[in-house]
């Protein structure tokens, strides 16, 4: 037997244990148990319009919130991070590590509770999820900033500094938005796991016009003694991640380009190089 | 790197202070709604939103509080109208999680001026929350398989009985059954489904839910209850004694004309009354402690029930 026949027959094999596999475990699945519990075609019917119009509209927003907070103080965070002022490196050093390492759904219970026993005052439920998921979110978003940040060749920096731009400017109009360029693939994982994040929403209460995906499903869930709502809530939550996916690998094809790698216009970066 | 930090340092202090004027606007604004809505008085009663009693409540817990189209119906809800309508005013229903209710958090921090949770009136809840005057008896029930040889709490050591997180239900199977593995639910829901896919032998919980869930399935049963002499409050804020002082008399005016009877006959299909002296019989003799006078009075009660 020749090299590439037994590679063709190994491939053969593994195909046959993987078909074998998935014909086992669907022998060994209680359709019918399974149809019933998550295919219930009634009890999916009546979670339209409601789990499009409000629990997804609302996850929609609620993550929209949170990662506009979240990116605006994780930028901040990061040049904190960056700074040679030693308490501003401390500072976004602290509240990194705090906050990454807490649990989210602390997070919101300490702004759901917590906020308004320490200060008294109860702040707008919109307000609140924005806040947790923010704190969250930036935790995240400042290291990947600061990665990103790191990442940009020094030479951009002497360039633009020899051009006579000033550091500030530098950083606005040339470092950061390179190193939103690099960034971008993990910024929309932080975006995706925000939308995610957005389920513990609940702990800070809502009525059913503020419910989200995954406490709109537990509910129908509970309701409806069935796990279909399970089942749509997750393919509602794949509505939004998957087309997401989609629009990042579309930007990073587009964007990528001018990054490093290949100059818009060559030699322009390269002259201030080492 | 030194030198790059150095040049970083300022677009950091341009930054801070703008996240800073947000953060400031957000907080003002909210103060703001928050000062409004402290102003909403009803008769001396203070509200957190004007013109509405906001009621805090955990979906669902059928027939006392669930969802039906776009809006909360129950039990529960419509004796909250009562209340909201003696006050002038219209209810909104705020789902959150039990454990923040019975805690006492939501109504410390302002989410909201009742819970109605379909609440069991227990000595700890009580240091949290105010309750009003109780208004309704439940009892702690055991359901398990349709095909199982369970009966009662002798026949559960060994199996695994679910309970729901921060119930009275769960406080009871851990006190009265030592040997069983009790498996910990968050909702009502997921713990019945444990029960019909076999994921446990049995569930403890108040006996409201159970019999509603039982009567629409056909492959569970309830088999026994446990006449804990559990009673249903309406909570309020510590203090909150105008509050509940009015609950208190809408609730018995209510009792007294008959619009109690007909909300338990729309949710429970049986006017209360016919079996609550025995009941209440029961529960005293259980209070006094006897846990073998348990499994006699068990049949009669769950024969009451059924009726």
């Amino acid at each position: 037997m020749s090299k590439r026949q037994r590679a063709r027959l190994f491939r053969g094999v593994q195909y046959l244990i993987l078909i074998a596999a998935l014909v086992a475990l669907a022998l060994a699945a209680d359709w019918g148990q399974i149809q019933r519990a998550f295919f219930n075609m009634e009890v999916a019917a009546n979670l339209f319009p409601s789990v499009i119009t409000v629990a997804l509209g609302n996850t929609i927003f609620y993550s929209v919130l949170g990662f506009g907070l979240g990116l605006g103080l994780g930028l901040v965070l990061a040049l904190m991070r960056l700074s040679s002022v030693g308490p501003y490196r401390w500072i976004a050093g602290i509240y990194i590590e705090f906050f990454r390492g807490l649990p989210a759904m602390l997070v919101f219970l300490a702004v759901g509770v917590g906020i308004p026993y320490a200060f008294d005052t109860r702040l707008d439920r919109n307000v609140q999820v924005m806040v947790a998921l923010g704190l969250v979110g930036a935790a995240y978003i400042a290291e990947t900033i600061r990665a990103g940040i790191q990442a940009v060749p020094k030479g951009q920096i002497e360039a633009a500094r020899s051009l006579g731009m000033s550091p500030a400017r530098t950083m606005i109009t040339v470092i950061i938005p390179q190193a939103f360029r690099i960034i971008l693939p993990p910024l929309t994982n932080e975006l995706i796991l925000l939308t995610k994040d957005s389920s513990l929403a609940f702990f800070l209460g809502s009525t059913l016009a503020q419910q989200e995906l995954a406490q709109f499903g537990r509910e129908a869930l509970n309701t409806n003694q069935s796990m279909t709502p399970v089942l749509v809530v997750g393919l509602c939550y794949l509505i939004i991640t998957i087309p997401l996916s989609f629009v990042s690998r579309g930007l990073e094809k587009r964007f990528g380009k001018g990054v490093a790698r290949k100059p818009v216009k060559p030699g322009a970066t390269r002259s201030g190089g080492q | 790197m030194e030198r790059r930090s150095r040049r970083i340092f300022h677009p950091a202090v341009v930054l801070a202070p703008a996240l800073a004027l947000t953060l400031a606007a957000c907080g003002g604004d909210s103060e703001g709604a928050g000062t409004d809505s402290g102003a909403a008085t009803v008769d001396g009663i203070e509200l957190i939103a004007e013109g509405t009693l906001t009621t805090c409540t955990h979906l669902p817990y059928e027939p006392f509080q669930f969802r039906e189209g776009d809006e909360v119906v129950g039990f529960d809800v419509d004796l909250v109208d009562l209340v909201a309508e003696d006050l002038g005013v219209e209810q909104a229903i705020i789902d959150t999680p039990f454990d923040t209710i019975q805690s006492g958090a939501d109504l410390d921090t302002g989410k909201c001026d009742v819970a109605a949770a379909a609440m069991t009136i227990t000595p700890e809840r009580d240091e949290n929350i105010d309750f009003s005057d109780p208004y309704f008896d439940a009892n702690q029930a055991l359901m398990v398989p349709a095909d199982s040889d369970v009966a009662g709490l002798d026949d559960l050591s060994g199996l695994r009985v679910a309970v729901q997180a921060s119930t009275t239900g769960k406080d009871y199977a851990e006190e009265n059954i030592a040997d069983a593995e009790l498996v910990t639910y968050e909702d009502s829901g997921l713990l019945t489904a444990a029960v019909q896919t076999g994921e446990v032998d049995a569930a403890i919980n108040d006996n409201g839910i159970l019999y509603d869930f039982a009567a629409n399935n056909d492959d569970v049963v309830v088999v026994t209850e446990f006449p804990t002499g559990d009673q249903y409050g309406l909570g309020v804020q510590s203090d909150n004694d105008v509050l509940r002082e009015r609950i208190n008399e809408v609730l018995a005016a209510a009792q007294e004309d008959g619009r109690y009877d007909a909300i338990y006959e729309k949710w429970f299909g049986t006017v209360p009354g016919d079996s609550e002296d025995a009941d209440s019989d029961d529960a005293e003799g259980d209070d006094a402690g006897a846990d073998e006078t348990d499994e006699e009075s068990e049949v009669e009660s769950t024969e009451t029930s059924e009726n």
